[in-house]
């Protein structure tokens, strides 16, 4: 039976990878020479092969599922992660708790898109700039079942004889975020391919205007957006998993999702001024080409084994061929780039760094530079160890120390941007419109001290994050006022949202890091112990018993209430200990507790770790904020009114916009409030 | 109230706001939050060293023996009260290598890694002024008389065929 198994799984991986292979070279193919000749024959035979790549990446995962569920054995990958006494739900996402299983997801989540992009534009394949863009993205698939087939085959056979193995790691199999936080995450970090063929396809068309950037818009947002919820989710899943109470560790693979989400952040508003003005095209295709090259060299630095990381998995050969292929789309890219330089350049120009255009170009700075903080620190100890032969290390205060300064200017221009008005603010409409946020401010400022807040710079965050909520809550207010129930959706009001969301991420966040407590203590029965204005009692220790592990965890009552129970398992197949926490959630801060040390069952003693957290929860709040605001920012929102000077001409208007720099732009006055509001 | 209100965001009511926040901000910044208890130091210091057998994790986040034996160490020498954050970090660093030091240091090619994200900043915004002043340049341009007339055909066309 076993090895009807053997065959079955692995002959039918690798026979679907091939035919995926094949499928997507063929797409591709087609699509090039039909564009190139004409032939609309071999454009319209395109879906066809964009169905199969996609149906055989599917086809390919469920049967890495069905493998790992049936526990075979037989493949290498299953011996490698399964395990007989890991539960159905930890069998299932073993599929992408190691280096090969995860590249079949990404192959999977990419396939899909091609396919989903395939169906939405089929009727329009002998647009070139359609059919270039899913030359692009057959080609990229093609990669990818290249990566699974070759030095990440997820359908290798295995040694011959093993009947079990030592499942997943001990901390991918103790909590269900392990279920939604990678394939969310991949949903991201792979939708940005989207944008990016199109990109692309821009260049290589020589339509490089603000067509192909109204086609991806969407696209580009949906793909932001999953990889927020996706970093999020990492950092709920980090934070309830492993005992250390943090939500980042600016670990290399952290840092390699948050790269491509930093750069794709200042293209999403960076894309505005091009789509408004006509201006920074090369900017914008660059900033997505780096997103998505930053996607293809963070799954190098961290898949390959040239970088130690917590999340890394064991040394592999896909190293030469990720480096490769990140090589040829940095070349292609700048050279197609270089070839259209002529058509490039943007008419017209920004008038005053005080407008709307103005404060997004310091965005797009502000979150450039940080991009750069974020890799320069990611791949120092590599530069180190190649010129001198040492190793360094490039940790987390480092990160922290550089990123707290640009957070804070961050927040400072999310205050401000918002109610600048394209073109060039006054002094007097600045002073105007920022009145009431920058009170807000200060009132946040004031609450901040009144509950004990100190050191300049998490005061600094509390004040800019009301400015900013004051200036976000304003622009809703005004638009729901005018638009109803309307005022909350499109990019604009959306975007709102968004920013009141990552303004809540950024206080929880000042407020963990700056002001969370920490003690120990050594606590016993009956004798309660008082830290941080709370009362903390050891209830019992009980032992636990799976058929994987076996464990300790002690029953601790916070405030005479509600037992907590953190926990301490040792996995019977690694003989590793990993602390479990216990946390109270709580508006306005959480008890984390862990459990440091337990000698057995029914000790009356154990020593216990408890971290008082301060407005942690926020964190997830604002995560969800975030992604309702990203939902929103995807509808239609209100029409660009058509008389705004900064609209294009129309037709039978009495508006001009005159592409003659230096000349007044004549038309209907529109009230500046409205102007502002209207993105 | 409307034109009082007004008046109140001109001038006298931003001056009121920036003596207020930066009161604030000076009363909050030197305004102490306590003694740090001895976890919480050898929490910050644990956070600033590496496993020194594990990939990508700090002393405080690993449980490692390594680690554990390094936190016991922490532990023992913030009891003692003796030595500073930096001596303790020093004395593990003497131990097991620089490379457990989590914070760069700041000399020899190592001090590049501080360095190169403030000449990049500086860089940005150095481009950022240089574009900008060559817009203004740009749009400082003066019409000739043919735009003009060129405008004005344009807006006699747009008003009559609305």
């Amino acid at each position: 039976m076993q090895a009807a198994n053997l065959s079955i799984n692995g002959v039918l991986g690798h026979s679907f990878l091939v035919i995926g292979l094949v499928a997507s070279i063929f797409g591709a193919l087609s699509l090039a020479y039909g564009t190139r000749v004409g032939d609309r024959r071999l454009l319209r035979s395109a879906p066809n092969y964009a169905w199969l790549s996609g149906a055989t990446a599917v086809a390919a995962f469920a049967t890495m599922i069905h493998a790992l569920v049936t526990r075979d054995f037989s493949l290498a990958y299953v011996q490698q992660v399964g395990s007989r006494s890991t539960p159905a739900l930890y069998n299932v996402t073993a599929a992408w708790s190691a280096l090969e299983g995860s590249i079949l997801l990404w192959l999977t989540v990419l396939a899909g898109y091609t396919t989903v992009i395939m169906r939405k534009y089929r009727k329009r394949l002998d647009d070139p700039l359609i059919a270039w863009a899913l030359v692009v993205m057959f080609v990229v698939t093609a990669f990818f079942f290249l990566l699974s087939f070759g030095p990440a085959d997820a359908f290798r056979s295995g040694a011959p004889g093993v009947t079990d193995g030592p499942g997943p790691n001990p901390l991918l199999q103790n909590h269900v975020l392990v279920l939604f936080h990678p394939p969310i995450l991949y949903l991201g970090y792979v939708g940005f391919t989207v944008p990016f063929a199109f990109a692309i396809a821009a260049l290589i068309t020589g339509r490089v205007g603000e067509g192909w950037l109204l086609v991806t818009r969407r696209w580009a947002l949906f793909a932001w957006g999953f990889l927020t919820v996706g970093i999020i989710l990492g950092g709920w899943w980090s934070y309830e998993v492993l005992g250390w109470s943090g939500v980042w560790a600016w670990d290399p693979v952290e840092n390699a999702s948050f790269l491509p989400w930093l750069t794709g952040t200042a293209y999403l508003h960076s894309v505005l001024v091009q789509e408004r003005r006509g201006m920074l095209r090369v900017w914008n295709l660059s900033l997505l080409i780096a997103t998505f090259a930053l996607t293809i060299l963070g799954t190098f630095l961290t898949r390959s084994g040239v970088i130690k990381s917590v999340h890394a998995f064991s040394n592999s050969t896909i190293g030469p061929f990720l480096l490769a292929f990140f090589g040829v789309v940095v070349v292609v890219s700048l050279s197609l780039i270089a070839w259209r330089g002529d058509r490039l350049r943007s008419p017209g120009a920004i008038d005053s760094p005080i407008s709307r255009e103005g404060a997004f170009l310091a965005n797009n700075v502000l979150f450039t530079v940080f991009a750069f903080v974020v890799l320069l620190g990611t791949v120092f100890p590599l530069i180190v160890e190649a010129l001198q032969d040492r190793q360094i290390a490039v940790g987390p205060p480092f990160f922290d120390e550089l990123s707290m300064p640009i957070g804070i200017a961050l927040l400072f221009l999310m205050a401000v941007a918002p109610v600048l008005p394209w073109r060039k603010a006054s002094g007097e409409l600045l002073r105007e419109r920022l009145f009431v946020p920058a009170w807000c401010g200060v009132l946040a400022l004031l609450a901040s001290i009144l509950v004990g807040a100190n050191g300049l710079a998490p005061l600094l965050a509390f004040g800019l994050a009301g400015f900013a909520a004051g200036a976000a809550g304003r622009q809703v207010a005004l638009a729901t006022r005018r638009q109803g129930w309307r005022g909350f959706v499109g990019r604009a009001n959306g975007g709102m949202i968004v920013h009141l969301g990552v303004i809540l991420v950024a206080v929880a966040l000042t407020a963990s890091n700056s002001y969370t407590h920490v003690g120990e203590f050594t606590m016993q029965q009956a004798q309660p112990v008082t830290f941080s204005g709370h009362t903390f009692e050891l209830q019992q220790v009980t032992a636990f018993t799976t058929p994987r592990s076996k464990g300790l965890q002690a029953e601790i009552s916070i405030d005479g209430g509600q037992a907590y129970s953190p926990a301490i398992t040792r996995y019977t197949t690694m003989g590793t200990d990993i602390g479990t926490p216990s946390v109270r959630t709580g508006f306005a801060n959480d008890i984390f507790l862990t459990l440091e040390k337990a000698a057995n069952a029914g000790a009356t003693e154990v020593q216990v770790k408890i971290f008082i957290k301060p407005l942690i929860v926020w964190l997830w709040i604002g995560g969800a904020l975030m992604a309702i605001g990203t939902v929103l920012a995807g509808f239609p929102g209100r029409r660009r009114n058509p008389l705004l000077p900064t609209s294009a001409d129309v037709v039978g208007l009495p508006v001009v916009g005159l592409p003659v720099v230096g000349l007044p732009v004549v038309g209907t006055p529109v009230p500046v409030e409205e102007q502002s509001a209207s993105v | 109230m409307t034109d009082k209100w007004k008046q109140l965001k001109q001038w006298p009511g931003w001056v009121v706001l920036g003596v207020v926040a930066v009161a604030l901000l000076a009363f909050g910044s030197i305004r102490e939050s306590g003694p740090r208890t001895s976890e919480e130091r050898v929490e910050e210091i644990s956070k600033q060293l590496a496993c020194p057998i594990c990939d990508g994790e700090s002393v405080f986040e690993s449980r490692n023996t390594a680690s554990v034996a390094i936190r016991i160490q922490i532990k023992a020498d913030v009891s003692a009260g003796a030595m500073g954050d930096d001596d303790i970090i020093s004395k593990v660093a003497q131990v097991y290598g620089a490379r457990v030091l989590l914070v760069p240091q700041a000399t020899g090619i190592d001090a590049l890694v501080w360095a190169l994200p403030v000449a990049a900043l500086v860089c940005a915004v150095a481009g950022l002024i240089v574009v900008f002043r060559r817009w203004k340049r740009a749009a400082d341009t003066v019409p000739t008389a043919d735009d003009r007339a060129l405008v004005e055909t344009a807006i006699r066309e747009g008003l009559d065929e609305s």
